[in-house]
């Protein structure tokens, strides 16, 4: 059997702060399992631990107990990274190398070869629709576009596990759609991806599984679908309603022992509406005018 | 496909060498340094003859020292903090780096900005020392003075380039150590002049301790002397540049002194490891 992409056994962490020796528990006796290939929500109130299990597993803490590891190598070696693309919350990262510069130096970091260095970095500056800025400056991106070559850099050494924390947060809902459409081409590409998000309907359209964290417990985890179907009801969505056959089809369903709760017409999201009514196609990245055009 | 430490070190210190030659304070301080330097020029109306090289050296040197000094204190505090503050750490510990290669990584590419910075101060003050010397020999009232040729050793600013180097190296590892464990960049840069001054001023703890009888007071001091290391041993400008046959400094004692400076900057490295590889990031 493989080995899952992350396996969490036990996991605690406290935080000292006081002088006193009081400690806060931040991660609560958390256990999970990650399988291959699959787009994992883990998701909580701001503080629950989320962000601090993520650390753990990427080494950047020391567990209090228990163990991390991915596929099968624990956390505490930096050869469990190897298999690891890293988005950090609101992103930062050297100003003053240009979008490609910064690609290419943890291509580098990650130890592509140097004969695929600038293979790799145009790739994944196309899936990430970067390519026509990638020549300026990280000081010069839009949020939204430095989520985007956050994502390039943590997926240029082709890992196979992605880890993004709040891709979306402080996106506009274009941004957010092209990062959750990106997020779907890397499981296409075979990838795990695992993420912290707020925006909830987001992950609920993304993700195959999720994790609710509170209080830095683990409170709830299954797959999307099982958790959120109610599994004694069903709609219909009918095309070209008459009211008039209301009256027969509750008769119907009354005939087999079932009711019709509610009569509604179903809505597009809000977000849908939106991307529909604005040009997603320019998605932030600006466009370079030169002086002489200007004038 | 992981690379090599070494290639990741050289990545690390390339792209801190570079952030820091980007950075206005770095610029600033250096059009200071190169204005002082070059004001020594000024020095000509005082018409001192020989002299006035001893004084453009140690006007040279005392500005070398005190920017020199500032660069190693204030650049690495400010290169190491904004990768915490800034959260660039987070992401490059997330990637298969081990938190010895970032911290030697870091500190590399501050020996080289310093490289950068004492390499270009000395050869712009060898070269006001060589345009005023060239001009004083054609002086007849100073021919004694030159009559064994010229009188400043070029060869010793050279020299004086890596023992420069390695003062202001050691200066940067003592702040790099302190600022593994420390939180604040402001902290950090406080107590690396303190121990700055206590290193300058050790050398008033060896003698005393070589005049006290208590054979506990005598170790303790003698600890403390190890602890710091001791900068003043490498004040031997006069020695490289102006040597004489009672002042000077054989080879064997300049690579004993760049041996000390780099023995002290391993173990301050090591420590500094030490201590941030268990830090929270």
């Amino acid at each position: 059997m493989s080995e899952p992409a992350i396996r969490i056994k036990n996991l605690t962490k406290d935080f000292r702060i006081g002088v006193r020796g009081v400690k806060l528990r931040a991660v609560d006796n958390v256990s999970l399992e990650i399988g291959d290939n699959q787009i994992f929500g883990l998701l909580g109130p701001n503080g629950c631990g989320k962000s601090t299990t993520m650390k753990i597993l990427l080494g950047l803490l020391e567990p209090t107990k228990g163990e991390c590891s991915i596929y099968g190598i624990n956390s505490h070696s930096v050869k469990s990274r190897l298999n690891v693309g890293f988005l950090p919350e609101a992103p930062y990262f050297y100003k003053f190398l240009s979008g490609r510069e910064l690609v290419r130096f943890y291509a580098r970091v990650c130890g592509v070869p140097k004969s695929e260095i600038s293979d790799r970095t145009e790739d994944v500056l196309t899936l990430v629709s970067m390519q026509n800025a990638a020549h300026r400056r990280v000081g010069t991106y839009s949020k939204g576009m430095l989520q985007r070559i956050g994502i390039a850099q943590a997926v240029v050494h082709d890992p196979k596990l992605i880890v993004l924390d709040e891709p979306t947060a402080g996106v506009d809902p274009i941004g957010s759609h092209a990062i959750a459409e990106l997020i779907i081409a890397l499981k296409e590409r075979g990838k795990t991806v695992m993420l912290c998000s707020h925006l909830l309907a987001q992950v609920e359209g993304l993700c195959d599984r999720v994790a609710i964290m509170s209080r830095g417990k683990l409170v709830l985890e299954g797959g999307v679908d099982e958790l959120l179907e109610k599994e004694d009801q069903r709609s219909l969505i009918i095309r070209d309603f008459n009211p008039q056959a209301q009256a027969e089809i509750e008769a119907v369903l009354a005939k087999y022992g079932s009711k019709l709760d509610k009569v509604e017409a179903p809505r597009i999201s809000l977000d849908r509406l939106f991307l529909e009514n604005t040009d997603g196609a320019a998605i932030g990245s600006g466009q370079d005018v030169n002086d002489k055009e200007d004038a | 496909m992981n690379g090599s430490s070494f290639a990741r070190l050289l990545l690390i210190a390339r792209n801190t060498f570079l952030e820091a030659v980007r950075q206005k304070f770095f610029n600033v301080l250096v059009v200071l340094s190169i204005a002082m330097i070059a004001s020594a020029n000024f020095f000509r109306q005082f018409d001192f003859g020989s002299s006035e090289l001893k004084f453009i050296a140690d006007f040279g040197m005392g500005a070398v020292l005190l920017f020199g000094s500032i660069l190693s204190v204030v650049v690495t505090a400010q290169l190491f903090f904004s990768e915490i503050e800034n959260r660039t750490a987070l992401t490059m510990l997330a990637k298969p780096v081990h938190r010895w290669e970032f911290i030697t990584g870091k500190f590399l590419g501050v020996f080289l900005v310093l490289m950068a910075f004492v390499s270009l101060m000395l050869f712009l003050l060898a070269a006001v020392l060589y345009w005023r010397e060239s001009n004083l020999m054609t002086y007849p009232r100073y021919a004694d003075d030159f009559a064994n040729g010229r009188i400043v050793n070029y060869t010793g600013i050279l020299q004086l380039v890596f023992s420069e180097l390695f003062k202001f190296g050691l200066l940067a590892a003592v702040t790099l150590f302190i600022a593994s464990f420390s939180n604040t960049n402001l902290y950090t840069v406080i107590i690396s002049f303190f121990v700055m001054i206590i290193c300058q001023l050790q050398y008033i703890a060896r003698d005393s301790w070589s005049d006290l009888d208590n054979p506990i007071l005598r170790g303790i001091v003698w600890m403390l002397s190890l602890l710091f290391p001791n900068l003043q041993m490498f004040n031997v400008g006069e020695q490289l540049v102006f040597p004489t046959e009672q002042v000077t400094l054989s080879m064997g004692g300049y690579i004993g002194l760049l041996g000390y400076g780099a023995i002290y900057i391993a173990v301050l490295l090591g420590l500094s490891a030490y201590t941030f590889r268990r830090r929270e990031i």
